[in-house]
């Protein structure tokens, strides 16, 4: 099926489950995706209300700032329920016993400059102290493909697993680049999660096509991509709007 | 879908305020009267109200009248006994009630007005204190105060000088032209319908103990009347399944995960504080999806429109000391400007009984699209039930009520939701019956 921006956007309404429908108001929410390995967030009205506050172009970049780390914590938040974790009994200050877990591997983030710095705070905020490496891709100016121009990692990489962060998700070309430098690192490909806000359907296959153990939790697939390769509807350009608008 | 809730009753201890009148003549010692009996208990809900707080607006002539001191202030026809009758009604009720301000400088009555809410005794005190028979019909006792009257006169001399700002000629006008003649034809016969008789005033320490106890046995009649009541909803709320208002956060593997953390007891607790933020923050990310929305069309910089969603309402919250307040962070972690208004209800350490101590709530609360009651602990939930009967009492309606908690156990959540089937309790970990409060303690180190 050809995918593109003239594909009807989803719309239903949304609401808790014991509000009737007539009482939930009508909205557009994320295009459903068939690969298993993409996992989008519950289309709950508060998510669906910030990203309407994140997309409309009179948020101000304050607002905007906030807003979108309040999601980001709630991709991290679904994003770290991917991780191992074993089975641990628990004594509680009233003396009873609590069958919980312990989380169980090293982790460690990797942000895509300069968009997916953004990110960074969002996942201080759920995992305190954890390592941040940083890659930088370009669109090269001549043959117009991602071309990797920096990179810094922690030593023991291949030891962990990876949240990988870049807010926006298009056709996907410096992403899987991305994972390929991981790879290339000895990270394994199921230790990889890619943490992303607002996914094109074709940046999503084509994740899904190259990288099928590598998961991918986005808040929301939008309809398509536009002649330039922008997301529709999108929000703009994220880094600009975070750090310079 | 039609489902007949069933709906139990709860009267909280202000649910029926005794009301104390304590009548006598201008002078007699009515106010330090009142004041000693309150200042023994030393108890904040025994509350004093003036009569002179009713005094009726005065029309232009008649304030030219009273600037002259020919207005006759001391005639039932002075009194707004509609308004009292009214406002007395709201506190047996145990309802918010306004009471008017009067200004005696102005002759006027004021703008603003104070607040009277959830006493368990009021004492109405003012000449005609046992004048109207509407009032009488709701007084659990009848005091009148005597003085000698040369005594009556130089006391009010005192006051109307000292603290009203008039002057001695006026006074003394008044005294001879209204006072005393009044007081033989209204005041003086309300002696003979009253219980109890006390003469000179705060001099007379046996009959201020006397009435003390006398309250102090109401009260306790009240507060065993309380527990008693928090029992048989106890006992309900046990024997009914778990209310389907209670949520309870998804147990992922995250969510178990910073449980596992915050109830080792080997956390530190640096640690605890980190994990705690961290789950209120996804409590509260949770409790707001009862918000309502509305659909909003945005147009992206890209010129793309999407449709999309805006909250309809504000959300505020009341914070229940002091165990919510360890929720502060988290709460503005997603809503750094939430209007938040504070209540302090105690544990009695000998009864177990919750006691409302202290209320600042945001003025127009009741406008609130929803408003989030936080507490770090619902143990017995008692203290809930009463946090939730505040704000209903303030007039926000139950479906908007959305009590947020770290833990809670099934008799508790029973408890508040039995008595108020609308409200919704948001509950990140649904624990044993009646846990003893831990949350906080470790939160806040104390």
């Amino acid at each position: 099926m050809a995918s593109g921006p003239h594909n009807q956007a989803p719309s239903k309404s949304v609401g808790p489950e014991y509000r009737p429908d007539t009482q939930k108001p009508m909205a557009t929410v994320s295009t459903a995706l068939s690969h298993e390995n993409v996992h989008i967030l519950p289309q709950t009205p508060q998510l669906i209300a910030l990203l309407t506050m994140i997309r409309d172009k009179n948020t101000g970049r304050a607002d905007f700032i906030f807003y979108s780390n309040r999601i980001i914590r709630l991709l991290v938040e679904e994003g770290l329920n991917h991780l191992p974790v074993v089975e641990q009994t628990i004594t509680t200050p009233v003396g009873r016993t609590y069958s919980g877990v312990k989380f169980e591997g090293k982790i460690c983030g990797v942000s895509i400059m300069r968009a997916g710095e953004a990110m960074e705070q969002g996942l201080r905020d759920c995992c305190r102290s954890v390592r941040i490496g940083k890659i930088l891709i370009q669109r090269d100016e001549e043959t117009s493909k991602p071309k990797l121009y920096y990179d810094k990692l922690p030593e023991d990489i291949s030891d962990r697993w990876v949240l990988l962060l870049d807010p926006m998700l298009a056709t996907g070309g410096s992403a899987l680049m991305a994972v390929e430098v991981l790879i290339a690192r000895g990270v394994p490909e199921n230790h990889i999660l890619f943490l992303n806000l607002i996914a094109s359907p074709e940046g999503a296959k084509n994740f899904a096509e190259r990288f099928p153990k590598v998961r991918v939790v986005t808040a929301f697939v939008d309809i398509g991509l536009d002649q330039k390769n922008y997301i529709v509807p999108g929000l703009g350009d994220f880094g600009d709007r975070f750090y310079t608008m | 879908m039609l489902q007949a809730t069933r709906r139990h009753h709860y009267s909280p201890p202000w649910g029926d305020a005794s009301i104390i009148g304590v009548a006598g003549s201008s002078g007699s010692g009515k106010t330090s009267l009142a004041l000693a009996i309150v200042a023994q208990l030393n108890l904040p809900w025994v509350v004093i109200m003036s009569m002179d707080s009713f005094y009726k607006p005065l029309t232009p002539e008649q304030s030219r009248k009273a600037f002259l001191n020919e207005y006759d202030f001391d005639a039932p026809e002075a009194i707004d006994f509609d308004i009292l009758v009214e406002r007395l009604r709201d506190i047996k009720q145990g309802k918010v009630a306004e009471v008017p301000m009067y200004s005696f400088e102005k002759h006027a009555r004021l703008p603003q007005t104070t607040t009277i809410y959830s006493p368990h005794v009021l004492i109405l005190e003012g000449i005609f204190a046992l004048h109207d028979q509407r009032v009488l019909d709701m007084l659990d006792l009848k005091i009148f105060a005597e003085a000698d009257a040369d005594l009556c006169l130089s006391r009010r001399l005192v006051r109307d000088v000292k603290e009203r700002g008039r002057d001695i000629e006026g006074c003394i006008k008044q005294w001879f032209g209204f006072v005393k003649p009044n007081f033989h034809k209204y005041v003086a016969p309300q002696r003979e319908i009253a219980d109890v008789i006390i003469p000179r005033g705060i001099e007379n320490k046996v009959a201020i103990s006397m009435v003390s106890d006398q309250i102090q046995k109401t009260l306790s009649h009240k507060s065993a009347a309380h527990q008693l009541e928090l029992r048989r909803l106890g006992k309900i709320a046990e024997e009914s399944p778990l209310s389907p208002n209670a949520l309870v956060l998804k147990e992922t593997n995250q969510v178990r995960g910073v449980h596992s953390l915050l109830m080792n007891t080997v956390t530190s607790r640096e640690d605890y504080i980190f994990y705690f933020d961290r789950m209120i923050a996804m409590l509260i990310e949770k409790a707001i999806d009862f918000l309502p929305f509305q659909p909003h069309q945005v147009v992206t910089p890209q010129g793309n429109v999407y449709m999309g969603l805006r909250k309809s309402a504000e959300v505020s919250a009341v914070v229940i000391l002091r165990g919510g307040s360890a929720l502060e962070t988290g709460l503005r972690r997603t809503i750094p400007d939430c209007q938040t208004g504070r209540i302090l209800i105690q544990t009695n350490y000998r009864t177990g009984e919750p006691e409302l101590h202290y209320r600042a709530l945001p003025l127009d609360l009741a406008k609130s699209g929803l408003v989030l009651l936080l507490d770090s602990q619902m143990s017995t939930g008692g203290a809930a039930l009463m946090a939730v009967r505040v704000l209903v009492d303030h007039g926000v309606p139950e479906d908007r009520i959305l009590f947020v908690t770290y833990l809670a156990g099934h008799v508790g959540v029973n408890r508040v939701l039995g008595v108020f089937p609308d409200v919704r309790v948001v509950v990140a970990r649904l624990g044993d019956d009646m846990e003893d409060r831990w949350v906080e303690t470790r939160y806040l180190g104390c």
